[in-house]
């Protein structure tokens, strides 16, 4: 499916003195099939953002469409399940006795019968190498474990573009690893994904395109190599998009995705140049 | 995001605000105190008009402050029925089958809503000019005579400041949690209560277990700061009682004293 959003605005806590325009006009799509890198400082509004796209969140003015339809008309439980959203540290909201019916909270609230339960729960928490884990107690379990039970607790919706706010935030290299292949996996299987991150490295990996966020403000879009240059060229404004900056033009001239070791070789190339 | 309510600090520069919290406490106890002995409708209103004035002077817009009541609406809806209801003093004035309503329950169940309305306005107004911290200090101050009787002043003051701390960071806990669940399909408003109150267990469950932990973490944290409690423990910001705080509680006094006699 084709998710898009269209001129949103947000205002948090409007009408007090704590208000804070957190999206001034967004617009972004996720294309059918494709993984959409969204990047930012923090408060930049990303988090703000993927909660419009299963409308957690309602615009305060603009739209959000699903295959060109107002999300607002689609019912609000179909909706949930053809995106799914996965929040960041969504292993806080672990609650079950144990990980299977932890994971089956969601197909279950879908009114599905046992048996297609039980194969999705299955299904997804191999998809997410933790299909050992499915008898333990979420709250014994270790920090990566948790996490990958968390994000098969959504995937188990059988979602149709599945929205990741920085899955891999305080993750070892192995459940990171895991899940960036997870992400490939899905996009070959056709699920659009959106990937929420402060990791460059990761997003220039696995994205097709990247939306550079600022300020609640869309800064760029286009693909990594696009926008990280772009950015480097465009002199933005250095508070939150600064990395991305130093990133694109440590990078000029080596034409490919930005890679933290590249980055270092071509400072470090710099500096003795 | 912003969850304002009853015993939120609200930051503005006021005359309130800067009063010594010693001074605030003490004339919101006596003011509270008080309200038991105020019991005709124009020491109320007396009473009423002294606190909209203090509100005015705090400089918190009204509306904001008016949230701060809406929690205890219930009970004092509940409180003035019940009053209503049940009082067979006085005349009757109105007669529906079992239900009589009496002229006694009618005042008596005004007086207790506005007794009500005014004792968590005052309080609400207290913790709205006072920041967390200033409230433990004064409380702590005005507790420490006890200290001799080896009351844990200093222990229970922090108790409070860390409780009201974390008022907010546990609703907002709470709300991520409820959308995190909502993600995955859970619906809190449909069905009867029951169903209502199942809902929320997938709320309530790690809500809980996240307290638990923040609780250890910040015990290790304090400890590892050094905190060891209040013996010989030296404070940044020394309180001061000015001329302008016993003016404060000679004008609580007054207030009260007006209320009682009207």
């Amino acid at each position: 499916m084709r998710l898009e959003l269209r001129d949103v605005f947000h205002v948090y806590a409007p009408g007090t003195p704590f208000e804070v325009e957190a999206l001034r006009g967004v617009s972004v799509a996720v294309e059918p099939g494709e993984v959409l890198g969204i990047v930012g400082g923090t408060g930049s509004g990303k988090s703000t953002l993927v909660q419009h796209m299963n409308l957690l969140l309602t615009p305060a003015s603009g739209e959000v469409l699903v295959d060109g339809v107002d999300a607002r008309t689609v019912e609000r439980g179909e909706l949930r399940r053809r995106v799914g959203l996965v929040f960041q540290f969504p292993e806080a909201a672990l609650f079950a006795p144990t990980v299977e019916e932890d994971v089956a909270f969601a197909p279950r609230r879908l009114g599905l019968d046992g048996g297609e339960v039980r194969t999705r729960v299955r299904d997804s928490l191999e998809a997410l190498g933790a299909g050992h884990l499915a008898g333990r107690s979420p709250f014994a379990l270790s920090g990566g474990e948790k996490r990958r039970v968390a994000v098969a607790g959504v995937l188990a919706m059988g979602p149709e573009v599945l929205v990741l706010d920085e899955p891999t935030a305080g993750l070892d290299p192995a459940t990171r690893g895991d899940l960036l292949a997870l992400i490939l996996g899905l996009k070959a299987a056709g699920i659009s994904v959106v990937l929420v991150s402060h990791d460059l490295d990761e997003v220039a990996e696995v994205a097709d395109r990247v939306c550079a966020i600022e300020r609640g403000v869309v800064r760029a879009v286009g693909t990594p190599a696009e926008v990280f240059y772009g950015a480097a060229e465009e002199d933005l404004a250095p508070a939150t998009v600064q990395t991305v900056v130093a990133l694109g033009e440590a990078q000029r001239g080596v034409g490919r995705p930005v890679r933290f070791r590249e980055t270092l070789a071509a400072l470090e190339a710099l500096a003795e140049g | 995001m912003a969850n304002r309510g009853l015993g939120q600090f609200y930051p503005a520069s006021s005359p309130l605000h800067a009063l010594d919290p010693r001074a605030k406490i003490v004339a919101t106890a006596v003011l509270v105190l008080g309200l038991f002995l105020v019991d005709s409708i124009a020491g109320f209103l007396v009473v009423g008009a002294a606190l909209a004035a203090l509100v005015a002077i705090s400089g918190i817009p009204p509306g904001a402050f008016l949230r701060i009541l809406r929690p205890v609406a219930f009970i004092v809806a509940l409180t003035v029925m019940f009053q209503v209801l049940f009082s067979r003093e006085g005349a009757t004035l109105v007669e529906w089958g079992p239900l009589e309503v009496h002229s006694g329950g009618l005042r008596l169940g005004s007086f207790l809503a506005l007794r009500i309305l005014l004792l968590v306005s005052a309080a609400g107004l207290l913790t709205a000019t006072t920041a967390p911290v200033a409230l433990a200090d004064g409380l702590e101050h005005l507790l420490s005579p006890l200290k001799r009787l080896r009351f844990p002043a200093h222990e229970v003051a922090m108790m409070m400041t860390i409780a009201l701390r974390f008022i907010p960071t546990l609703g907002e806990e709470a709300e991520k949690i409820t959308r995190a669940q909502a993600a995955r399909g859970a619906d809190f408003s449909e069905g009867g209560l029951l169903r209502r109150v199942r809902a929320l267990i997938p709320v309530l469950v790690p809500l809980t277990v996240g307290a638990f932990r923040r609780a250890d973490e910040l015990a290790d944290a304090m400890e590892s700061r050094g905190y060891r409690g209040g013996e010989g423990r030296t404070r940044y910001r020394e309180l001061r009682f000015r001329a302008r705080d016993a003016l404060a509680l000679a004008l609580t006094g007054l207030i009260l004293l007006s209320g009682i006699l009207a």
